[in-house]
């Protein structure tokens, strides 16, 4: 079994967003987006349930590749990374058609997300990659349990279903159910000997295709001067006289 | 514009956000109709004022891919331009199946729309909700994922007025062996006037039944972050936040929250804030009305005591 696991390098949450005509201004150094943590503990759980390859896959402009590091760092084989500036600003479809060319690259049987970006969320590149290659998608896998067979429970607009893995699809994990790992200092030394195969847009059939024209982007940060009292055992008073006040009761 | 509406089912029913576009569609006055997708039995979600097509799936199936399939279809046979859905579960795998088929990528959380001139320009949240993005759009068949609360709920007619389609299956279809619907009782989140919620400051399951207790004093809905659903204190249908529900209440109480962007991308539009936190620099306080800084351990029971 082959595996292709997608990490997303973004601008490192603890520092603000910036924007230049509509695209968020991407650093040098860019780190592991979180949410992909989830994925890649899914891989390498279905690595040691099936001794399969892991993949990394990733797209990104040219920079350190911190995040495509701190990835391999949790246990993948080695990764194949897209770097080209030529990408900055993609759609979702864009991503997609990248990462299921990549995907296509590596033979992968199964191709692992995250949910969601945390810089972009649009929530859309799993289940639009699916469709590209022609294969099973299960979408917003929330658990996973692994026995003989290996069962995927999926969240639903008003509960959850479960399913079997099938011998080709496309997964994507949402930020519970599994507890992504924690490299060591070993594991951490390990990632450095990893093959990173970097190719470029020229490696790949590709072609840019935005369908938006950016008008502007407005700050709406509200920011409200709010009443703040520190509680000296009669706050309670002031909530029950607010919401008497709003006429909430 | 011919436009369509793809909705979902909720309990039977058709789910808040889906009334929400159409809502918003009947004020545009669009030449619209809906398709809804679903896999139960349903009542009431037709009417005289729009026909609904229920693409109705087998519940032992994971049969989007296929659906989409015929939604396509439907499209095409009815020369449709505008295609909206709700930012939900359904909504985002139908949406993304069909951008690859008309080779267009789709808006994603959409606030607001409008149309002139036959184009299309879309409003988005971005940044957790800090910036709102503008854009025209330029494709044939504009897809379009909107965010649930962007538009209010107006009076819609609603019968039994609704074709029923089986969908068929294919090879990407998958069998389902065991679904589960969570039974929810007590007001529901969305549609609830005060929404309690909690986070990791309750410090321990146990300590939630304050929370209950508030919440049925004060008919509210109860909800939680990301962080106390991972831990299960609670099921993933009380999440508020990015990744979970968006809310819009006349109050919300925030409980033991420290206010994470992800968290407040599913609250901050509601009408009156009050949080109660013991750190004074919680980001909870730059969005809140009322802000106690203080043990919600000690303020919750005094308000129990004295409501």
């Amino acid at each position: 079994m082959k595996i292709a696991v997608c990490a997303k390098q973004i601008p490192d949450p603890a520092n603000p967003i910036e924007y230049l005509n509509g695209n968020v201004i991407r650093p040098e150094e860019q780190v592991l987006d979180d949410t992909d943590r989830y994925g890649i503990e899914v891989a390498l759980l279905l690595k040691e349930k099936y001794d399969a390859e892991v993949t990394v896959i990733s797209m990104t402009k040219i920079g350190t590749e911190k995040g495509i590091q701190q990835a391999l760092q949790m246990g993948p084989d080695k990764a194949l990374v897209l770097e080209d500036d030529l990408l900055v600003g993609s759609n979702s479809l864009m991503t997609s058609n990248v990462l299921s060319e990549l995907a296509k690259k590596v033979d992968a049987d199964i191709v692992i997300f995250g949910t969601e970006s945390t810089d972009g969320y649009a929530g859309v590149v799993p289940q639009q990659v699916s469709r590209i290659l022609d294969i099973p998608c299960i979408s917003y896998v929330k658990n996973i349990e692994i026995d003989s067979d290996v069962i995927l429970t999926r969240q639903t607009i008003d509960g959850y279903e479960k399913v079997k893995l099938p011998d080709k699809c496309v997964i994507s994990v949402t930020a519970s159910g599994v507890e992504p790992r924690y490299p060591n200092f070993k594991d951490i030394m390990a990632a450095k000997n990893k093959e990173v195969n970097v190719i470029s847009t020229n490696d790949i059939d590709f072609n840019i295709e935005q369908n938006m024209n950016f008008v502007e982007i407005k700050d709406i940060s509200n920011s409200k001067q709010g009443e703040k009292i520190t509680d000296e055992g009669e706050a309670y008073q002031l909530i029950i006289d607010k919401l008497k006040e709003i006429k909430a009761i | 514009m011919k436009t369509l509406v793809i909705g979902e089912v909720v309990n039977n029913k058709l789910s808040i956000g889906t009334l929400e576009i159409i809502s918003k569609v009947k004020e545009l006055e669009l030449d619209f109709s809906v398709i809804t997708v679903g896999n139960s039995e349903v009542s009431n979600i037709g009417s005289d004022e729009f026909s609904n097509t229920y693409f109705k799936s087998d519940p032992s199936k994971l049969n989007l891919s296929n659906c989409s399939h015929e939604i396509k279809t439907f499209i095409d046979e009815n020369n449709i331009k505008l295609v909206l859905s709700n930012s939900s579960y359904i909504g985002r795998d139908i949406i993304a199946f069909l951008s690859v088929d008309y080779k267009t990528s789709p808006v994603s959380n959409v606030i607001n729309f409008e149309i002139n001139n036959n184009e299309v320009t879309t409003t988005n949240s971005i940044n957790g909700g800090e910036c709102e993005y503008k854009a025209t759009l330029k494709s044939d068949i504009n897809l379009i994922l909107i965010r649930p609360k962007s538009f209010d709920q107006t009076e819609i007619n609603l019968n039994d007025n609704c074709e029923e389609k089986d969908v068929n299956v294919n090879e990407n279809t998958l069998d389902v062996f065991d679904k589960h619907i969570e039974e929810k009782s007590g007001p529901q989140l969305e549609d609830s006037k005060i929404v309690i919620s909690a986070g990791r400051g309750m410090v321990d399951v146990s300590n939630l039944s304050l929370i209950e207790e508030l919440a049925s004093k004060l008919n509210a809905a109860i909800g939680g972050t990301r962080a106390i659903v991972d831990a299960g204190w609670m099921p993933y249908s009380n999440q508020v936040g990015q990744t979970g529900k968006t809310v819009k209440p006349d109050v919300y109480i925030a409980c033991g929250i420290s206010g994470a962007t992800q968290h407040q991308v599913g609250m901050k539009d509601s009408k009156f804030i009050i949080a109660i936190n013991k750190d004074e620099e919680a980001p909870i306080f730059q969005i809140s009305d009322l802000g106690i800084i203080g043990d919600t351990l000690s303020v919750i029971p005094k308000l129990n005591e004295n409501l």
